[in-house]
This record gives C-alpha cells, sequence and structure tokens, in this order.
C-alpha cells in the first residue's frame, strides 16, 4: 500500500507527456458544455454547465494556493479574503458606476489583492507552521468584518445585488454557457503558467524550500523573497477567481467569503492533490459536485432520505471529514491516484499486447 | 585591514558566539589562504559546526566579524553570501525531498542563473536557454561524481554516500571559489572514504580553496596543508597535520590527560 503511494518519479524528462495530458485535459473540459446539453436538467435534477462554471471559478482561485501549500509548503487559511477582495472589487464599482466595465472591476480586484498579499506576506510568512496558519487566519477574519461591518462600502450583511454580467468589448457574457468558455479558458491559462513555473528554476527553488529553507538558502534560494511570491501569486488567482465569482453569481455577501470558504479551498486543494498541477482542477470539480450530487440523490435514488436536499447547511461538516480522510489514506490525492492508475493501465495494456503478439507467434511456430 | 591581501580568500577576525552563559565559539581567528585546504578538528561539542554557521550566515556572531574576499559578510543572508562565492554541506544530509537527482543539482545552479517568474511562466526564449544550460552543466557536475545514470531517480532514494556525493555536487553547482564541509565523511565506508579523498583533491586541483570539519583523522590528516583543533569554542593549536598531531594540548583534548605520549 504504501509502495503504492510513494511511487512518484520526478517530474523532469516527462515534459511531452505533460503538455500532452494538459492538452487532452483542456480539451475534455472544454468540451462539457457541448455533450451536457445533450442530458436533460430535469432528469439528473443538476445543471452540470452552471455547476461547471463554479467549478472553474474555484480552480482560478485554488491553482495558487495549490503552488503556495502544495509546493512551497506554506499553508494560508485566509484566502478567502482575497476571493471577497476580487468579488467586492467588481461589485461595488459596476454597481456605482453604470459605465464601469465589468472585466476590468476583475484586473483591479487582481490589483488590490496584490498590494494587500505584498504588504500583508512579508511578515506573515516569516512565520512557520501552525504559526503561520494562525496568522492567515486572523488575516481572513479581519477581511470578513472588513465585508460585514464596512456597511457603507460592502452593504454588509445584505449584500451587493444587481451585478451586471460580465462583458468584454461589447460582447455579453449573460448565459452559463458564455461564461463557461470565459472562466475556464482562464482557469486553464493560469494552470499552464503555473505549471511551466513549477518546472523552472523559480519552481525549484520553492520545491527545494519546502523541503529545508536552511539548505535552499545555501544553495542560493532567497526563501522569504520567493515565499512571498508565490503568496503574492496565489492571492492574486484567488481573486481573479473572486472577481468571475461576483459576475457569475450577479450577488455577493459577506457569506461567501466565511473562514469555511478557505477551508473549503484548502480541502480543494488536498482533495485533488498537494503538489499535484492538477491536483487544483481535479479537487474544485470534485468539491463543486458534491453538493449538488448529494441534493440530487433523493431524486435518483427513491429510498434516499428528502432530506439530504437541504444539504448545504451541513457542507462544513464534509469538508473536515474529507480532510481528515484524505490525509490520512490519500495524502496525495485524487490526481496521483489518477496518475498511478494511468500508468499502470498502460502497463496492464502493454503487457496484453504482448501476450497476444507472443500467441500469435507460437501459432506461426 | 589586512583582511584584503591578495591571497587570504577568508578571515575569522574574533569571532565568539554565545548561547545564554555558554561560550560555543570564544574568540577564534584565522585565515584560510587562497587554493589551501585547511582542516578544522575538535572533539564533540568542540563548536565546529557553530563556527561554521557563523561564516555562512546561518546565525550571527554574538561578536566579531568574517572577511571572505576582503568583504564583511556578517549580516548577510546565506544566499548572499553563495552568490559571493562561499558555500557549505551539512553534517546532517539535506537532499530535497521529491525532487530528481538532477533537479537537486540545478537548485545549486540558483545563484548562477537569473530566469525569473515572468520568463519562467511564459517559457520565453531566454529562459528555455538558460534552462538548457543549466541542465548542461549541472549533467556535467554528475558526471565528474559518477551519479549520471541516476540523475532523474529521486535524490533521497540514493544510497547514503552518493546523499553525501550529491549534497557536494549541489554545492560545487554555484562555481563557489570556497567550500566548507562539514563532516563529508561521516557514515561512509573504508572504500568510499577513499574516493572521496580523491575527489577532494581534484576540488582542490580546481582550484576551489577548501574548509572541512571531519572526524576521520585520515581524511583530515591526508589531504589538509593545515589543520585547526578547536576545543570547548576555543582554538588550542594550529599548524600543520603532523605538527598537531604530537600536540600535547590536542592529545589532551581528544583522549583526557594523564596518557603521556600516545602517538599513533
Amino acid at each position: 500500500m504504501k509502495s503504492f503511494f510513494e511511487r512518484k518519479k520526478s517530474d523532469i524528462g516527462k515534459t511531452e507527456n505533460t503538455y500532452k495530458t494538459f492538452a487532452f485535459g483542456s480539451l475534455l473540459i472544454l468540451s462539457v458544455p457541448l455533450w451536457a446539453r445533450l442530458i436533460p436538467g430535469n432528469v439528473i435534477h443538476m445543471d452540470i454547465v452552471n455547476v461547471m462554471v463554479l467549478s472553474g471559478i474555484y480552480s482560478c482561485a485554488v491553482i495558487g494556493l495549490n503552488m503556495l501549500i502544495g509546493y512551497a509548503g506554506q499553508i494560508s487559511l485566509g484566502h478567502a479574503v482575497f476571493f471577497g477582495i476580487g468579488a467586492y472589487s467588481v461589485a461595488i464599482l459596476s454597481t456605482r458606476y453604470s459605465w464601469f466595465p465589468t472585466w476590468l472591476g476583475v484586473i483591479i480586484g487582481a490589483i488590490v489583492s496584490f498590494a494587500i498579499s505584498w504588504v500583508v506576506g512579508r511578515p506573515v510568512l516569516k512565520l512557520k507552521g501552525h504559526y503561520l496558519a494562525m496568522a492567515t487566519l486572523g488575516l481572513g477574519e479581519i477581511g470578513f468584518i472588513f465585508f460585514r461591518e464596512a456597511t457603507g462600502i460592502t452593504k454588509g450583511t445584505v449584500g451587493i445585488t444587481a451585478i451586471p454580467s460580465l462583458s468584454i468589448f461589447g460582447i455579453e457574457f449573460d448565459s452559463n454557457f458564455k461564461l463557461f468558455y470565459v472562466v475556464w479558458p482562464i482557469a486553464l491559462l493560469l494552470m499552464l503558467f503555473s505549471m511551466n513555473l513549477i518546472r523552472s528554476r523559480f519552481g525549484r527553488a520553492l520545491r527545494a524550500l519546502h523541503s529545508s529553507e536552511i539548505a535552499a538558502e545555501v544553495a542560493g534560494v532567497n526563501t522569504s523573497k520567493y515565499k512571498t511570491i508565490v503568496f503574492v501569486m496565489s492571492a492574486v488567482f484567488t481573486a481573479i477567481g473572486g472577481g468571475l465569482f461576483a459576475v457569475f453569481q450577479r450577488y455577493v455577501n459577506p457569506e461567501s467569503f466565511h473562514f469555511s470558504v478557505s477551508i473549503l479551498f484548502l480541502t480543494m486543494v488536498v482533495v485533488g492533490g498537494l503538489g499535484n498541477v492538477w491536483g487544483a482542477i481535479i479537487g474544485s470539480i470534485i468539491m463543486t459536485f458534491l453538493p449538488s450530487i448529494i441534493s440530487a440523490l433523493p431524486y435518483w435514488f427513491p429510498f434516499m432520505p428528502k432530506s439530504l436536499t437541504n444539504f448545504g447547511n451541513y457542507t462544513l461538516v464534509l469538508y473536515g471529514l474529507l480532510l481528515i480522510v484524505f490525509m490520512i489514506f490519500m495524502p496525495k490525492g485524487i490526481a496521483y491516484a489518477l496518475e498511478v492508475g494511468y500508468s499502470s493501465a498502460l502497463r496492464g495494456m502493454k503487457r496484453i499486447r504482448d501476450r497476444i503478439s507472443a500467441l500469435k507467434y507460437e501459432k506461426r511456430k | 585591514m589586512d583582511a584584503g591581501e591578495n591571497n587570504v580568500l577568508l578571515k575569522v577576525d574574533h569571532v565568539s558566539k554565545l548561547f545564554g552563559g555558554l561560550a560555543a565559539v570564544n574568540d577564534v581567528s584565522f585565515v584560510v589562504r587562497s587554493g589551501e585546504i585547511k582542516g578544522l578538528i575538535g572533539p564533540n561539542g568542540a563548536g565546529k559546526t557553530t563556527l561554521f554557521d557563523v561564516i555562512t550566515g546561518i546565525q550571527p556572531p554574538t561578536a566579531g566579524r568574517v572577511f571572505f574576499k576582503g568583504k564583511n559578510v556578517v549580516g548577510m543572508r546565506p544566499d548572499e553570501i553563495t552568490s559571493l562565492g562561499m558555500v557549505r554541506t551539512f553534517q546532517t544530509i539535506k537532499i530535497f525531498e521529491g525532487m530528481s537527482v538532477i533537479e537537486n543539482v540545478m537548485v545549486g545552479r540558483h545563484s548562477r542563473t537569473r530566469s525569473g517568474f515572468f520568463s519562467s511562466g511564459f517559457l520565453l526564449p531566454r529562459f528555455r536557454k538558460e534552462e538548457a544550460e543549466t541542465f548542461e552543466y549541472s549533467m556535467g557536475i554528475l558526471e565528474m561524481f559518477g551519479l549520471q545514470t541516476r540523475a532523474f531517480d529521486l535524490g533521497t532514494s540514493l544510497p547514503y554516500g552518493q546523499q553525501r556525493l550529491l549534497e557536494l555536487a549541489r554545492a560545487l553547482a554555484s562555481e563557489p571559489e570556497m567550500l566548507l564541509l562539514d563532516e563529508p565523511a561521516a557514515g561512509l565506508n573504508p572504500y568510499e572514504t577513499h574516493e572521496l579523498t580523491q575527489l577532494l583533491e581534484k576540488i582542490k586541483d580546481a582550484g576551489i580553496t577548501l574548509l572541512v570539519v571531519e572526524h576521520n583523522m585520515g581524511v583530515v590528516m591526508n589531504i589538509s596543508d593545515e589543520v585547526i583543533v578547536l576545543d570547548y569554542g576555543e582554538i588550542i593549536a594550529k599548524g600543520t597535520p603532523e605538527e598537531v598531531q604530537n600536540d600535547p594540548r590536542v592529545i589532551e583534548a581528544y583522549l583526557g590527560s594523564g596518557i603521556g605520549n600516545a602517538q599513533s
């Protein structure tokens, strides 16, 4: 069992495969709205495209977080605040000034996140382990309280309604179908960018400092600089996700940026696979579909209790449970299990092919 | 200031390091000249590793200065000292987990390469070129150490002796002028120790100055031009290996007093 999960060859030398997998995965994801239309919503009681858009948004939010936690080994329990900054930037600017383009709101949100994470990151990242977790938790809490209490700006618990849909140069992305083709290309580009980074000098420095900060410093890595850069990067990615969240929901209130959302992000990274480039995307797809699937269960199977349709109230329990189960039994997440499964399937196929050709050879004799 | 003298590479100037009331290093001064191999020996707890930590910027000294190439390096970060050309290895091996052998060495090239965030993320031509060069250079070092066949295996999967070599390879990848080795022969079998000794000679021939902490007397006495003996944080003897071996204070520090002329 142990060897199954610890068998890992390094990334380098598999460059071609990595990009092939990326191309294949991207096509698979981008084709979803095309075939999902064939499944009528009233049969499965779920709007697949709608859930996919949301998981694309969460993917944007956690791709950077996976770099921070999975590769650089620095935890953050406060990323919901950057998600909120992204979302409120769009919400506030586009509702106050009717001329304000929503896409610019997304960019402004990213810039504000950049500035805040830069200022906060340097001192906070001096802390390690539990202390870093506590400090980022505090950061998230400050953000949440600000969103709730600064009623003059954020309208507090009432939230901001009637956010205009995303429009880029006159094209309105007002349906989930259209929005899908904005959100997912962005998510996949962010993923491609971080994939390149991980395999570079930058990524090697991150992985090195994850393993031993002192040894990385002696090897010439300015660890505090690199930790800050990856923290800022993750904050900016999360803010982009937040901005898209605002134009998707068309409504924001502080609840969407509560501490539990930071935990949701963490769960996505862990379930998907810490330190696996696909981890963030796989994790966010699974974690976004899970509540919808559980709520739909009573429709699919009549013997399931009807109360499951209100499952939304218990999601935090689910996150906690999944975190524990994955940390114990599958610390490398689902992406890694898929990777291993795929390569053993290839090996199995090869064995069968060899066997067949051996049989043919026998026959000919 | 004579630290600028042309053949003095490292000058440790009245360095002390106190932990609470305990002086782990007490008023230590010595120089290492370009091209020499200097041995640093002493019983357990003599302060050798602490002295290394102070020289390479991992811990600040309580008092004193350290000059490398005439520049005071006290207060500089370890990575800055590495880019200046002084690199160390560790007594307890610190191979980067989850990274292949070649990647471990490539991290060592960090201070000699420049690709940043955006050029790496967007795979700019500049980055690709430098990446290929880094790979070639690191592979060359692995060949010198006979590790090229294991280049794509995880660094931590190597046997102990080869992990020591890998750490040395990583340090060399930064093109240092001076290497500080903290017990490079610890845990090696006699054959591996012999190989290591030859490697160190090769490194010296390449013009790299060495300061070596070592418990294995065979290694130290074989390769060192000069030996410094540390006990309770103080230098108790310096000189050629022969002189040091016959110094009664050294014999006392190692074997305790009352043993007359215990020579090997």
